[in-house]
C-alpha cells in the first residue's frame, strides 16, 4: 500500500502544479493577442454617433469598466476574485452578460451533444477496430478504407455531406437548429422529439469521423498484441481462444481509453463545425466568437473549464490505471 | 414499450436541456400563418432589452439610427430613405423650427400610450434626454454637443433647444431635427423604477436589462434564448387609432432564428422558414430563375436593391508615394469594379456606369444634390489601365530599374492592400484592387489580419498607421436625415485626425481646409441652389484629391423575401405613397409595410 500511496501523492501534487500554471497560462495568453477587445465595443457604441468627442468618451468609459487599461498584476488579482466570485466577470463581447451567464446557456448543448457521440464513436470504433484484427481478410479489407477515409475527411465536410444528402435532398432531417424553428422551448414531448430529431446530423456528423479514428487505433494495436509472445506462449500452452482475445484487448483498450479521456476532458471546447453549419447551440461558436473579438474573461474561463475537465479526466485516469495495470505497482515497489 | 440505456439516457439528456432552457410561456409553437420569419439581423444572443443601453445586441428590438428600428420602441418621427422625408409616429404634424433656428417644436400624438395603456406624453420625452445626459449614456455623448435641452411646455408639446456656437447660431440644425427621427421615447416612469433598482448608478443603469420596460411600439418581448428571438403583437397598440395606421400590423409574431453563418441563414430561407432575409444570399436571381422558388427582391433586375452606403478602399497618405496624388488616381481607375460589383456582390450593386462616382448614394434624392456636369470629366468607371498608365508615366514614376515595378524618385511603390479576414466580399474586392497594381507597374500584395487587430489599428487615428495598411477598406454612412452631410464628413473631415479611437471616418488622414469649410458651413444653409453648389464642389474636391475610392454600393439592408406564406412586401412601382423602402419592414418608414402584408393562403 505504501507504494500505492507515494504513486498517489505523487500523482496529487502534479494536478496541482499543472492546474496553477494552467490557471496563469489561461489568463496571460489570451491577453497576449494582438487587438483591443474594447474597440470592438465602441464600434457598436459609435453606431450614429457623429462627434468625436462623444465617441472618445465611450471608448475610455468602457476601457475602465474592462480594467484593460489597469497593470496586468492588478488585472490579474480582479481574475483571481471573479474566478471565486463564481461569475468570471462580465463578458466582454456580450456584456452586460456575465461570463458564468454565457457559459450556462450553452453549455449543456455542447455537452449533450458531444459526450454521448463520443461514447457512442469511441464503442463502435474500437468494437469495429477489434473486429477487423481478429477477424481480418473480408472485414478488414472493406473496414479499413472506410476507416481511414471517415478519419481523414475534415469534420466541416462530413457535417456538409450529411446536411447536402439528408439535409437538403432527402429532407430526412432539418438543416439547422437544436429545435424546431418555430417551437418555444417547452417539455412537452414534442419539444423532446423536435430536439431529438435536430439532433440526428450533428450527432452522426461526430460519430461518423470519431469510428473511423478509433477504429485505425484499435485495429493497430490489437493486431500488435495478437502478436505478442505471451499471446503465442498462452496458445502454445493450450489456454482457450477467448481467453486469449480478452487479455489482447484489455491490453490493446489501454491507449485507447486515454483517447477517450483526453476527449471527454476537451469536449467543452465543442464540435465547432457541426455548431456552425446546423446552426447547433453551443458553446464551440462562443469560444470561436471570442477568441476572434478577443474577450479575454470568456476566453480565460472556458479554457480554464477544458483544463480542469482534462486534468480530473487524466487524473481519475492515472488512478485507474494504478489500480488496473501491475506494471504500475510493480515500478512503484522498485 | 421497452427502452434500452441509450435511448434512457439520450431522453435523460434532452429533458436536461429543455429543463435547463425552457421558459415560462404558455405557447409552444408559433403559428407559421401568423409568424413572419426573419435572418440577418441577429447573430447572437439577446442580451438585454434596455433602450438606454447600445450594448443589448437585440436587434429586432433596439436599433437606434439613422432609419431606426421601431417594432418595440418608437421615435417621434419616421425616416424614408425614399423619399428622405421624416413622417410622424409618437409626433402629431410636422415639427417647426422657429425663426432663429434655434428650438425645434413638435407635439406628441394624444392618441398615443404605453403598453401599460398611461398616455406618451412630452414630459416622457423630456425626462428621456434628461436621463441620457444624467447617466452620460452613448446617446448623450453622441448628442450634447448639439442639443442644450428638451424640454415639455405642456404635457403634448416638446421643445428641443439646440446648442449655440458664439456667434449664438445653432451649432448643428441638422443632428438637432435627426434627433427626433433617431431616438427612443423612453416611458418617465419606467424610467424612475429602473433609476431606483439600479440606485443611481450610471454602470448599472447601462447594464440592466430591463427585463420589465415599458415600450410603446406594435410588438412587444415574447421569447429569446441561444437559438432565437420571438416579439408578439401588442393587441392594444395605439397605433390603431385612425390618426396613425388605423389597424395592427398583420403578424402575430415576429421570430428571428439565431443562425451560425450565412449560409445556414440562405438554406433556411431556400426551405421557406425565413421570409425576410436580411443578409447577403450570393447569385440571389438564383433562387427564382434556378430553383423556380418563390423568392424575390426589391427590384427584379440587378442590384436587386437601392444602393445607400458606399464600401471605400482608404489610401494611408502617410505611406510611401500615397501622399501622391498621381499614384492614388492611378490606382483608383485601374481597378476592375465591373468584376468586383459581378465576384464580390453578385452584381447586387449598381456600377459606376449607371451610377457615377462621387460622395452620394445611389438614391434619387442624393443623386440631386450634386451638378453631374460639373464634375462628369473627373468621375472614372474603372478598368482604364492605359489611361493609369499614361498619367504615371506622364509624372514620371516610371520603372528605371527594369524590374518591372515602378519607382518615385528612385524608390519602388509598392504597397499592402487589406481588410479584415472573413469579410469574403471585401476580402475578394481587394484582390481586384491588388491585381490592378500589378497592371500598371504598382506593387500591391494583400494581407487579412482578424478584425479584432484590424478595427484596433484602423480607429487609431492619433499616429500614422502602421507597415501593412497602405489601403485598406472600412464603410460609409448609409441612407439617413443628415446625409448626404454626414457620409461626406466622415469621409473628408479633418477633424477626427488625431483621435485615440476614431469610429467616425477619415482613416487615412487627409486633411483639406476647403473641404472641412464647406462640411462646416453646410448644416446651416437652407437655400437648395447654394446647398447643390457646395456638394458639387465636395465632389470635386474629392473626385480630384482621391484620398479614398468607393468600390462598390451596398443597400442599407438586405431585403430578399420569400413568398411562400406573405405577400404584398415592398417592391419597386408597387405603388404605396409614401413608398415603403426595403428596410425589412422594421426599420423608418419601411415598418408601414407590416400593415401590407397578406397571407399568401388565408
Amino acid at each position: 500500500m505504501k507504494a500505492y500511496r507515494n504513486y498517489y501523492l505523487k500523482k496529487i501534487v502534479w494536478f496541482v502544479i499543472t492546474l496553477q500554471c494552467a490557471f496563469i497560462l489561461n489568463f496571460i495568453l489570451p491577453r497576449m493577442m494582438p487587438g483591443d477587445p474594447v474597440a470592438g465595443i465602441v464600434a457598436r457604441m459609435a453606431q450614429g454617433m457623429s462627434n468625436a468627442t462623444g465617441v472618445q468618451a465611450v471608448y475610455e468609459q468602457y476601457t475602465e469598466l474592462f480594467g484593460t487599461d489597469k497593470p496586468m498584476l492588478e488585472q490579474f488579482i480582479i481574475y483571481v476574485r471573479n474566478v471565486f466570485h463564481g461569475d468570471f466577470g462580465y463578458s466582454i463581447s456580450q456584456y452586460p452578460r456575465t461570463v458564468a451567464d454565457v457559459i450556462k446557456s450553452s453549455i449543456w448543448w455542447t455537452v449533450a451533444l458531444q459526450f454521448p457521440a463520443i461514447i457512442v464513436g469511441w464503442i463502435l470504433g474500437n468494437t469495429l477496430g477489434a473486429l477487423s484484427a481478429y477477424l481480418r481478410k473480408g472485414f478488414d479489407n472493406v473496414l479499413l478504407p472506410i476507416s481511414i477515409f471517415f478519419s481523414n475527411l475534415p469534420a466541416f465536410a462530413m457535417a456538409i455531406i450529411l446536411l447536402v444528402i439528408f439535409g437538403v435532398s432527402l429532407k430526412w432531417a432539418p438543416t439547422s437548429g437544436g429545435y424546431g424553428f418555430d417551437m418555444i422551448p417547452n417539455n412537452s414531448w414534442e419539444f423532446v422529439w423536435s430536439v431529438i430529431v435536430h439532433y440526428q446530423l450533428p450527432f452522426w456528423a461526430i460519430v461518423l469521423i470519431t469510428i473511423g479514428g478509433q477504429a485505425i487505433g484499435m485495429r493497430s494495436m490489437a493486431i500488435y498484441e495478437l502478436n505478442a509472445d505471451y499471446v503465442k506462449y498462452a496458445r502454445f500452452l493450450g489456454v482457450k481462444d477467448r481467453k486469449i482475445i480478452m487479455y489482447v484487448f484489455r491490453n490493446a483498450m489501454l491507449p485507447q481509453i486515454t483517447g477517450l479521456a483526453q476527449s471527454i476532458g476537451t469536449m467543452v471546447g465543442g464540435a465547432l463545425f457541426a455548431e456552425i453549419i446546423f446552426s447547433y447551440p453551443g458553446l464551440g461558436s462562443t469560444i470561436l466568437t471570442a477568441v476572434r473579438g478577443g474577450d479575454y474573461p470568456l476566453i480565460s474561463a472556458t479554457t480554464l473549464i477544458i483544463t480542469i475537465m482534462s486534468l480530473v479526466a487524466f487524473f481519475v485516469l492515472e488512478i485507474l490505471y494504478g489500480l488496473i495495470d501491475p506494471r504500475i505497482k510493480a515500478a512503484q515497489s522498485e | 414499450m421497452k427502452l434500452n440505456r441509450f435511448t434512457i439516457v439520450a431522453l435523460l439528456l434532452v429533458m436536461l436541456i429543455t429543463g435547463t432552457t425552457s421558459p415560462s410561456v404558455a405557447q409552444d409553437t408559433l403559428p407559421r400563418n401568423e409568424t413572419l420569419y426573419f435572418n440577418g439581423q441577429q447573430w447572437g444572443s439577446v442580451v438585454g432589452w434596455n433602450p438606454y443601453s447600445n450594448s443589448n445586441n437585440n436587434a429586432m428590438a433596439i436599433a437606434q439610427q439613422d432609419n431606426a428600428r421601431v417594432l418595440m420602441f418608437e421615435t417621434p418621427y419616421l425616416y424614408n430613405m425614399l423619399d428622405g422625408q421624416v413622417y410622424p409616429l409618437l409626433a402629431d404634424g410636422p415639427y417647426t423650427w422657429n425663426d432663429s433656428r434655434t428650438e425645434l417644436t413638435f407635439s406628441i400624438n394624444p392618441a398615443a400610450h404605453w403598453s401599460d395603456d398611461t398616455p406618451v406624453t412630452a414630459e416622457d420625452v423630456a425626462y428621456t434626454w434628461a436621463t441620457h445626459v444624467k447617466y452620460n449614456t452613448p446617446t448623450a455623448a453622441a448628442n450634447v454637443d448639439y442639443i442644450a435641452d428638451i424640454v415639455a411646455t405642456d404635457p403634448q408639446t416638446v421643445v428641443i433647444q439646440a446648442k449655440l456656437n458664439d456667434a449664438g447660431v445653432t451649432v448643428n440644425p441638422l443632428l438637432v431635427q435627426a434627433y427626433v427621427s433617431t431616438n427612443y421615447v423612453v416611458q418617465k416612469a419606467w424610467t424612475q423604477v429602473l433609476e431606483e433598482r439600479v440606485g443611481g448608478d450610471a454602470t448599472a443603469l447601462l447594464a440592466d436589462p430591463a427585463e420589465d420596460v415599458v415600450a410603446s411600439g406594435p410588438y412587444y418581448k415574447f421569447f429569446a434564448d441561444d437559438s432565437k428571438v420571438v416579439l408578439i403583437r401588442d393587441d392594444n397598440y395605439w397605433g390603431q387609432d385612425a390618426s396613425m395606421w388605423g389597424k395592427l400590423p398583420a403578424p402575430k409574431y415576429l421570430a428571428h432564428t439565431i443562425f451560425k453563418d450565412n449560409a445556414a441563414g440562405t438554406t433556411a430561407l431556400q426551405a421557406g422558414e425565413v421570409d425576410i432575409s436580411q443578409q447577403f444570399n450570393s447569385n440571389v436571381q438564383s433562387f427564382w430563375l434556378e430553383n423556380g422558388l418563390p423568392i424575390s427582391t426589391y427590384l427584379p433586375e440587378a442590384p436587386y436593391g437601392i444602393g445607400a452606403s458606399l464600401p471605400t478602399a482608404f489610401f494611408n497618405l502617410n505611406s510611401y508615394g500615397l501622399d501622391n496624388a498621381v499614384v492614388r488616381r492611378a490606382i483608383a481607375i485601374a481597378v476592375d469594379y465591373p468584376t468586383i460589383i459581378a465576384n464580390a456582390m453578385t452584381n447586387q450593386s449598381a456600377t459606376f456606369d449607371q451610377v457615377p462616382r462621387s460622395l452620394m448614394n445611389p438614391t434619387a434624392g442624393e443623386q440631386a444634390l450634386y451638378d453631374h456636369d460639373a464634375v462628369a470629366e473627373l468621375q472614372w468607371a474603372g478598368n482604364d489601365i492605359e489611361t493609369a498608365n499614361a498619367i504615371l508615366d506622364e509624372a514620371g514614376i516610371v520603372d528605371s530599374d527594369g524590374d518591372g515595378w515602378r519607382e518615385l524618385d528612385g524608390q519602388k511603390l509598392t504597397y499592402i492592400a487589406t481588410c479584415p479576414n472573413g469579410w469574403s466580399d471585401w476580402q475578394a474586392a481587394i484582390e481586384v484592387v491588388a491585381a490592378a497594381g500589378k497592371e500598371i507597374g504598382i506593387d500591391i500584395t494583400t494581407n487579412f489580419p482578424e478584425w479584432s487587430v484590424y478595427q484596433t489599428v484602423v480607429t487609431k487615428s492619433d499616429a500614422p498607421l502602421p507597415e501593412g495598411y497602405d489601403i485598406f477598406m472600412m464603410w460609409s454612412d448609409g441612407a439617413g436625415p443628415t446625409q448626404p452631410w454626414s457620409r461626406i464628413r466622415k469621409m473628408l473631415s479633418s477633424e477626427f485626425n488625431g483621435m485615440t479611437s476614431n469610429w467616425n471616418g477619415n482613416w487615412g488622414g487627409y486633411s483639406n481646409p476647403a473641404a472641412d469649410e464647406l462640411i462646416q458651413a453646410i448644416p446651416q444653409e437652407t437655400d437648395p441652389a447654394a446647398l447643390k453648389e457646395m456638394y458639387t464642389e465636395l465632389v470635386r474636391i474629392y473626385l480630384t484629391d482621391i484620398p479614398s475610392f468607393t468600390l462598390m454600393y451596398r443597400p442599407q439592408s438586405f431585403h430578399t423575401v420569400n413568398e411562400s406564406v406573405w405577400t404584398n412586401f415592398p417592391f419597386d412601382g408597387d405603388g404605396t405613397n409614401p413608398p415603403v423602402p426595403p428596410l425589412d419592414l422594421m426599420d423608418g418608414w419601411s415598418v408601414a409595410g407590416l400593415y401590407n402584408l397578406v397571407l399568401v393562403n388565408p
